[in-house]
């Protein structure tokens, strides 16, 4: 294994930046040594960091790859890639692919796959329902034994509450944690954005925030009944993360995560019809945003993630109630969090590195990864001055579904190493 | 007026101004003076080319559009669309690489998903007029409208109009109801609770009672027309029961004809639903008038988004 020198970057960790630079030396898929006028060893290649941040990978665990069935989407090379570009080095692929995810041999097969093609970490969650189609049971046990990292329907919740109380109640001897994309189908119905004036300013069905709310209460109730581990995904209402933040003082093991998105835009993007803007949840309001923000800093919101969701062009270039929802986010992860989250004073590195590197990987179980001396490798060399302007060209993921592109960017990842191989972006 | 287009396109009533409303009624009017002509053609948008598309069926807006275009003298085409092409599928950018290719002059569209005619705009350079889109906005119906009351009235500032029915899904409601406000109206909605939206701008008030809103004294009762088809989604139990609790019955008719208030509707009406029949043939009932109108204030808005493109010799 190749070895590598970063010389002068300041490291970043939970609690911010270090004050000054160090020196990085990484070999055999290890930080071998940290500090100051270190000297490359004999074939070691060295990167000048001066200027660049050195952070901990990201884990981003909510993400969409559509391989196997839907390769003209994304697969997980190109959605692998995709997520080292943006400074992410771990990944959960949710488990809505065609054919789903739903048995032992499904997850072992996502599993060869990644071995053979993904540019990352790359884990797998598994259906909650056979087919993900709420009806009966998926193979819980045969998934658990194959190491599936999360139990979900996501997109879709589990619309039949005995079900998913049966779903919890096997998964919980299993040790798996069941994560729950919270919605209620007949109050939904057919919904294109949030709720509100704007919805009935520009004539589209909406999706009430309760219909996302009642559901999040019925499955904390359920994890609360069952004692089985829940994570609710892609929270995106102030009352939601009320209800959430209730159940973690009730002492349940519930998790959140909050899509990036959801941090930046309210539901007066939609304004010009622009599909980049439909996600499921919609976007919401300056008060869910703001509430949202305040959750990850006080750590209600245990994770963030990219909800990274591709489509093709042409099912994007449909009208607003037809077109598919999500959003192709994973490209630049980093350079939008630092852009629209860092820079505008909303969140700090801390907050960043606690809920985009520690949290998910706690949550999963995974082995914790930091910048320091015996941590596997897995890093990003990014500049956070380096601006750059978004363009299609610039694209690892087939989807070009995002509402960065044309729009300049504060930050650019130069360097990704994976346990130790390195990945060059500059 | 001068012969300078104010906009490429008329999609919504948010995005004008005053002035720029009143400019278009204000040209409608010697247009309609034109229809007491035998001779009712001008030759304004000769050479011009006008494609109508409608992706939902409908037959007045599509006529009077059509009337409209050809008292002007313009070359009329009316693009079938089979609706089944876009359960299909077909892409709006499909659509629009079939226009571009087709060099009309303007494209008239009615769709039944909202922001269509927006996307259809932003990528075509012809000018677009939304024929009505989902439930987004259907300005035409606004502008003739609009023309309606003033015409009745002299003047729209300070009178009250209040719309009843479907709030919810309707672009007329939407757009008419804005434009009326813009002119210095007073606009209230009255409705079944399923059907008026409490997403509704602030300043669109709704009573809860046809007593509450009789005791207002409207200048004119709006109706709606009430949407059978949707009826599989139950927001009211059965068009009887709409009729007796917020339709103009025979005893409110009374009432109405008594207080000498005018009615609207965009048509087409549901004779026994939103109104007894009697009110058809009620003097103070502007329905024909707004249909007449449509056809002056289409061609207002044709001649006032009139493109500039190179006149034709001769």
């Amino acid at each position: 294994m190749p070895t590598t020198l970063i010389k002068n970057a300041t490291l970043v960790d939970v609690n911010g930046l270090a004050e000054s630079p160090s020196d990085v030396l990484i070999s055999e898929g290890m930080i071998r040594k940290i500090g100051v006028g270190l000297v490359s060893p004999d074939g070691a290649t060295e990167i000048d960091g001066s200027g660049c941040l050195l952070l901990p990978g990201l884990f981003d665990m909510n993400v969409h790859l559509r391989e196997p069935g839907r390769e003209d989407k994304e697969s997980i090379a190109t959605g692998s890639a995709a997520a080292a570009h943006g400074g992410v080095t771990g990944i959960l692929a949710m488990p809505n692919t065609d054919p789903p995810i739903d048995t032992g041999g499904m997850v072992q097969s996502v599993r060869d796959l990644a071995s053979k093609k993904s540019s990352v970490q790359l884990l797998t969650a598994g259906c909650l329902t056979k087919g993900r189609e709420g009806k009966q049971m998926a193979a819980i046990a045969a998934m658990a034994e194959e190491g599936v990292y999360l139990l979900t329907d996501d997109p879709s919740p589990v619309a039949d509450p005995q079900l998913l109380r049966r779903c919890m109640e096997y998964a919980r001897q299993f040790n798996v944690r069941v994560a729950s994309h919270c919605s209620t189908a007949a109050l939904v119905k057919d919904g294109a954005m949030n709720e509100g004036p704007m919805a009935y300013q520009l004539g589209l069905p909406g999706m009430p925030a309760m219909a996302e709310e009642l559901a999040i209460f019925r499955d904390i109730e359920l994890a609360r009944l069952t004692g089985c581990k829940l994570h609710i995904q892609h929270v995106s209402t102030v009352r939601g993360l009320d209800l959430i933040r209730q159940a973690k003082t009730d002492g349940l093991d519930v998790t959140c995560e909050v899509a990036l998105h959801h941090l930046i835009f309210t539901d007066e993007a939609v304004v010009g019809y622009d599909t980049r803007f439909k996600m499921d949840p919609p976007l919401r309001t300056a008060v869910d945003r703001q509430a949202l923000i305040a959750g990850v800093v006080d750590g209600s919101v245990d994770v963030l993630v990219s909800d990274h969701a591709p489509h093709t062009d042409f099912e994007k270039s449909a009208d607003f109630n037809s077109a598919p929802f999500g959003v192709s986010a994973l490209d630049f992860v980093l350079p939008v969090v630092n852009d629209r989250l860092i820079t505008t004073g909303s969140l700090s590195w801390g907050a960043v590195i606690r809920s985009y590197v520690n949290r998910p990987r706690e949550i999963l179980g995974l082995e914790p990864v930091s910048v320091s001396e015996g941590s596997k490798a897995d890093l990003v060399l990014f500049d956070p001055n380096a601006r750059q302007t978004v363009s299609i060209e610039d694209f690892c993921s087939l989807g070009h579904n995002s509402p960065f592109i044309g729009e300049s960017l504060q930050g650019t990842v130069r360097y990704v190493f994976v346990v130790g191989r390195m990945i060059n972006f500059a | 007026m001068t012969d300078q287009p104010r906009r490429k396109d008329l999609l919504d009533i948010q995005s004008l101004s005053v002035d720029e409303v009143n400019g278009i009624l204000d040209a409608a009017v010697p247009f309609k003076d034109l229809f007491k002509r035998s001779v009712k053609k001008v030759p304004t948008l000769k050479g011009k080319q006008v494609l109508t598309l409608f992706y939902e069926p409908s037959t007045r807006t599509k006529s009077s559009f059509e009337i409209a275009a050809k008292r002007l003298s313009a070359d009329v085409t009316n693009f079938s669309v089979s609706t089944s092409s876009v359960v299909k599928g077909e892409s709006v950018l499909d659509t629009i690489d079939t226009l571009q290719a087709m060099r009309t002059d303007y494209v008239i569209i009615r769709h039944q998903m909202s922001g269509v005619p927006e996307m259809i705009a932003r990528h075509t350079d012809a000018s677009v007029i939304n024929a009505g889109d989902g439930y987004h906005a259907h300005p035409t119906q606004a502008l003739l409208d609009a023309y309606t009351v003033r015409e009745t009235f002299g003047e729209i500032a300070g009178r009250r109009i209040l719309i009843v029915g479907d709030i919810k899904h309707s672009r007329v409601a939407r757009s008419t109801s804005r434009i009326l406000k813009m002119l210095g109206a007073d606009v209230r909605v009255f409705g079944p609770g399923t059907l008026v939206p409490d997403d509704r701008p602030e300043w669109l008030q709704a009573f809860a009672n046809w007593d509450a809103a009789f005791a207002w004294k409207p200048d004119a009762i709006y109706l709606l027309r009430v949407q059978r088809e949707r009826q599989d989604d139950q927001f009211f139990p059965s068009v009887q029961e709409y009729h007796k609790f917020f339709g103009i019955t025979a005893q409110r008719f009374a009432r109405v004809r008594d207080e000498g208030i005018y009615i609207m509707h965009p048509g087409p009406v549901n004779r026994g639903v939103e109104l007894v029949d009697a009110v058809m043939d009620y003097d103070r009932s502007l329905i024909n008038q707004q249909v007449e109108n449509g056809i002056a204030t289409r061609m207002a808005v044709l001649y006032w988004l009139k493109p500039q493109s190179t006149p034709l010799p001769g």
